[in-house]
């Protein structure tokens, strides 16, 4: 799964750190999924979809291997 | 802003069975000492002599299984068992206490790495299975019962190091 989750952050000019405070995740955790390396619940991507107020698949999508 | 917290305080109520935070500093407390303790034990039979003292044993037969009943008082040095049992329960403290902040990234990553201390540990038997015999075995099972908790310890904690150092060259 590929997420452009760098790029909404930098729409809002909001640091990991923040961001990770808002929604009450760690920053490992935003930072993993920035890197790809971790996929999110359902519950977190619903709760960053809210946060950036855009819809969870403009945040993320599906690739080829999934 | 109010409906983060919401959903985020209700997460963090479900159940973990994990102990709290701060039990974490007790569980060093006790986990080093009895490890030191407990190497010494193992590699160079170290007995504190005023340990000495009866105990009750449920089977202290010296061979085989629960052919004759043994159960009754017994003289024994308790260093070994002192330091087993203080092991287990501050390893148990530092392996399952909570993290500082948990989240579902702690979570994943904790249970990954039960899975793989689980399998480095028996991997790790199943070899000893085949090179040590007679009383060097009974060394290896004596080991093997403490090593899971060390491996899953050293694993989660690498983990989350790692996770932590790559965060410092990214904004």
């Amino acid at each position: 799964m590929k997420n452009n989750l760098k790029v909404q952050r930098a729409i809002k000019n909001i640091t990991q750190e923040e961001l990770a405070r808002q929604i009450g995740v760690t920053r490992q955790a935003i930072n993993s999924i920035e890197l790809n390396k971790y996929v999110p619940s359902t519950i977190l991507a619903l709760k960053l979809s809210a946060y950036f107020g855009k819809a969870v698949n403009e945040i993320f999508s599906l690739e080829e291997t999934d | 802003m109010h409906y983060f917290c919401v959903v985020f305080k209700s997460q963090a109520m479900k159940t973990q069975f994990l102990f709290p935070h701060g039990m974490k500093r007790i569980g060093w407390i006790l986990l080093i000492p009895s490890a030191i303790l407990g190497f010494f034990v193992i590699f160079f039979n170290f007995q504190a002599s005023f340990l000495d003292c009866r105990v009750f044993a449920a089977y202290s037969g010296a061979t085989g299984w629960l052919s004759e009943n043994k159960a009754g008082m017994i003289e024994n040095n308790i260093t070994d068992e002192i330091a087993a049992i203080l092991f287990i329960i501050g390893a148990l403290l530092v392996a399952f206490s909570k993290e500082k902040q948990e989240d579902e990234f702690i979570t994943k990553t904790r249970l990954e790495s039960l899975v793989w201390a689980v399998y480095l540990n028996y991997a790790i038997l199943a070899l000893c299975v085949l090179l040590f015999y007679n009383m060097g075995f009974l060394t290896v099972m004596i080991i093997n019962m403490f090593t899971i908790l060390i491996f899953f310890i050293i694993r989660f904690y690498y983990i989350l190091y790692k996770s932590k150092k790559s965060l410092s060259h990214e904004k």
